[in-house]
């Protein structure tokens, strides 16, 4: 499968006139994404989206405008989380009184590739995967089939997940993220346990078309453990399974997301690989989300070199060709994909 | 590619806790539908409900499922899955196995627990014990874990077609060879968002609900968990086979948010695309399970869509009058319902129907009865317009 669109609304300078040297500081552990003008939205649906809905069609518009689809592919954990939030507190509010649906209507997470099929009228497939920190991936394994049982066609492939005041505190109670308040510069230097929340949409236009095509997703594995060694184990027959003999990840770019209770997964990723292999992060970038690892897909196609803020360990690889990103969430749900850059970068 | 087949079943509804319980329930037209006796509402006596009459607590003892965190969606879930899982023959081993995988569809998850939810939103400290339960992913991270499954997990929301996807995504695992065994289903549990949500809609009925009755005032929402093993031909030598997945389609009917297009566009296509992986004509269709929720929207459009695909519909029926609208779950409910319908040649009637919508004048089959059957549609739409049918052939 080929990528040939890509956009992403992020905390960073992502969408229109994309530049990711210079990375914007957050201080309150909520990275939340710099929303553009929306044009392409008509003013009275824009006012009724919730955000993530909005940022999803937001990033959407500029692809379906170069390119009609043959169907929507969504991998969102939560979708709209505000508006899920706000009809329950209706509830409680009103004691289950007279309420009004529209908040319940927004809430649905297949919300957001519904809205994109209405605003396209799109009458093809339209699925929305939500398993939680594997939802993008399984989305993206849905794109790679259909494109296989379809050859020809089109998909509209994205990410969506928000920060809403909400899920935050939920998590917040779960000890998904720091109780002191750090900036995300520092990320990966504090020593505690948690991260740093964040939100974003990424999309991206697939099909099989290597022409011109900006990367090819190679590989794709999803595996469920909280066993570092299995992790291990199970990258290592990733990259045996889909790499040519004598090939070399060029590239590493991991989820390491300043939580010091998931460091061992990476450091056992890490150690699979040797000086030959640049080893990258983002998580600073976009925050912890369980889509997340959209941020990283759209960043392996970025056109230009990646920054030095994106840098752990510099490797000998003259050119960036193969790409692996390896994440996990919650040191339970773990992924790896196997990217070959197809343009020059 | 590979034949797919259904090798095993389990559900549990408001009209039986076991799979022969449901079709013993259907062939007597029994409703699940009665007042609400467990779950706490102020729609209590307003709006009747398939209620599963088995407490959170009892099915946890019965399932021996007392993991920290775990709900009465999770636990449902468990109970469809074990009875599937053993009713396929597949052992601890072949559950663990990296070539098994889980699709499950749910549209209320944990939020079934909505007072929880609620607290732990807005307060402080002291969570509760579902801090991590309350998505949609957790009832299929609850199976994963509890059978320690190795392979492909997914979890798809797509609001009321959610299973009827999670069946086609797992068809479509198998034939890509990304797993050797799917088992994928659904499960939603009441709660007082969906409650709420959908009264708030004016589509809950204050009645039992009566599917393509010209008088109909909307839907009864339900509970239930369903799950379905799916196994290649090459796989299953010797064992016992209920019925073949031959077809599946899923179209986007882009009208509205929450109802379907006059025309039924999105139900019109999904049912085409079905019949097109199935390589079937329209006549070869001998029965449907309508999604039929007893909606003025909903019954209006799908009958519109199956005279235009049709021209005479084939006989049809929708279960909604017995199980309730069981959202999430509904799509894999009435798969297992096809397929009975399929293993033991019977059509289920659908109940309270009295007279036919004056604009259509299809009437759904309301005697239960032993017919020859060969292909079996399913329909589940949902919000959003998305649209899934599914065809199950006779083995």
């Amino acid at each position: 499968m080929y990528i040939h669109h890509h956009t992403c609304i992020s905390p960073q300078q992502t969408f229109r006139n994309a530049d990711v040297e210079a990375l914007q500081e957050n201080t309150d552990n909520k990275l939340k994404a710099k929303e553009p003008v929306y044009d392409g939205i008509p003013p009275g649906i824009l006012r009724r989206m919730g955000k993530a809905v909005r940022m999803g069609i937001g990033a959407a518009i500029p692809i379906i405008k170069q390119q009609s689809t043959d169907g929507i592919i969504i991998g969102t954990a939560n979708g709209g989380m505000e508006d899920c939030i706000k009809f329950l507190n209706q509830i409680i509010a009103y004691d289950e009184g007279m309420l009004t649906p529209g908040n319940f209507v927004q809430s649905t997470p297949n919300a957001i590739a519904a809205q994109m099929g209405l605003l396209d009228k799109n009458r093809g497939y339209n699925i929305t995967h939500v398993h939680r920190g594997l939802a993008f991936e399984n989305a993206l394994l849905d794109a790679m089939l259909m494109i296989r049982e379809n050859p020809g066609n089109h998909y509209l492939l994205g990410a969506v997940d928000e920060i809403s005041d909400y899920n935050y505190n939920i998590d917040l109670l779960d000890g998904c993220y720091k109780n002191e308040k750090i900036s995300n510069k520092a990320l990966y230097t504090t020593s505690s346990e948690g991260t740093i929340a964040g939100e974003g949409a990424v999309m991206f236009l697939v099909n099989n078309d290597a022409e011109n095509a900006l990367a090819k997703i190679n590989a794709i594995q999803t595996l469920h453990t909280t066993d570092e060694t299995e992790v291990r184990h199970a990258l290592r027959q990733f990259m045996q399974q889909h790499f040519a003999p004598g090939q070399k990840a060029d590239m590493l770019l991991t989820g390491e997301n300043g939580d010091n209770r998931l460091l061992k997964y990476y450091t056992a990723a890490e150690s699979l690989f040797d000086d030959h292999t640049t080893v990258a992060r983002f998580k600073h970038m976009c925050g912890e989300y369980p889509t997340a690892s959209s941020v990283a897909l759209w960043l392996a196609c970025y056109p230009q070199p990646l920054p030095p803020h994106m840098i752990k360990k510099q490797g000998s690889a003259a050119a960036v060709r193969n790409i692996i990103i390896y994440n996990s969430y919650r040191g339970l749900q773990h992924s790896f994909i196997h990217i070959v850059i197809t343009h020059k970068k | 590619m590979s034949r797919i087949f259904v090798t095993g079943m389990g559900m549990i509804s408001a009209i039986g806790d076991a799979v022969q319980k449901n079709r013993e329930a259907l062939i007597r037209k029994q409703s699940g539908i009665s007042t609400l006796t467990l779950f706490n509402t102020k729609y209590t006596g307003l709006r009747p409900c398939g209620e599963i009459k088995k407490g959170t607590q009892e099915l946890k003892d019965m399932l021996h499922a007392h993991e920290k965190g775990t709900t009465r969606s999770s636990a449902l879930a468990l109970h469809a899955f074990k009875e599937a899982a053993d009713d396929a023959g597949l052992s601890a081993q072949q559950l663990s196995s990296p070539h098994t995988a889980l699709i499950g569809g749910s549209t209320v998850g944990g939020m079934c627990l909505t007072d929880e939810l609620y607290h732990d939103a807005n307060r402080s400290e002291n969570g509760s014990e579902y801090l991590s339960s309350y998505d949609c992913a957790s009832v299929n991270l609850y199976l994963q874990k509890r059978y320690r499954m190795g392979g492909i997990i997914n979890t798809i929301n797509t609001a009321c077609s959610s299973s009827s996807n999670a069946i086609m995504y797992g068809a479509r695992l198998l034939k890509n060879g990304l797993a050797k065994c799917v088992i994928a289903g659904g499960t939603d549990s009441l709660a007082k968002f969906t409650i709420n949500g959908f009264n708030a809609l004016h589509i809950l009925s204050p009645e039992k609900c009566a599917p393509f009755d010209r008088d109909r005032k909307g839907l009864n929402l339900g509970e239930a968990a369903a799950f379905l093993v799916l196994e290649k031909e090459e796989d299953i030598a010797g064992k016992k086979t209920y019925a073949e997945l031959t077809g599946y389609g899923n179209s986007n009917d882009a009208f509205h948010p929450s109802s379907l297009s006059d025309e039924g566009d999105g139900p019109f296509l999904c049912m085409q695309k079905a019949l097109e992986k199935a390589g079937l004509s329209a006549p070869a269709i001998s029965f449907i399970n309508a999604h039929g929720t007893a909606t003025e929207n909903n019954d209006a459009v799908e009958s519109r869509a199956m005279l235009r695909l049709f021209g005479t519909p084939p006989p049809f029926a929708s279960t909604k009058a017995n199980t309730g609208h069981t959202l999430g779950a509904a799509g894999a409910v009435e798969a297992v319902f096809s397929v009975l319908s399929l293993y033991y040649q019977e059509i289920y009637p659908g109940l309270h129907f009295s007279n036919a919508i004056a604009a259509t004048g299809l009437k759904p089959e309301t005697h239960y009865r032993q017919m020859s059957l060969q292909h079996v549609m399913s329909n589940s739409f949902g919000f959003g317009g998305n649209c899934t049918s599914l065809i199950f052939s006779k083995v």
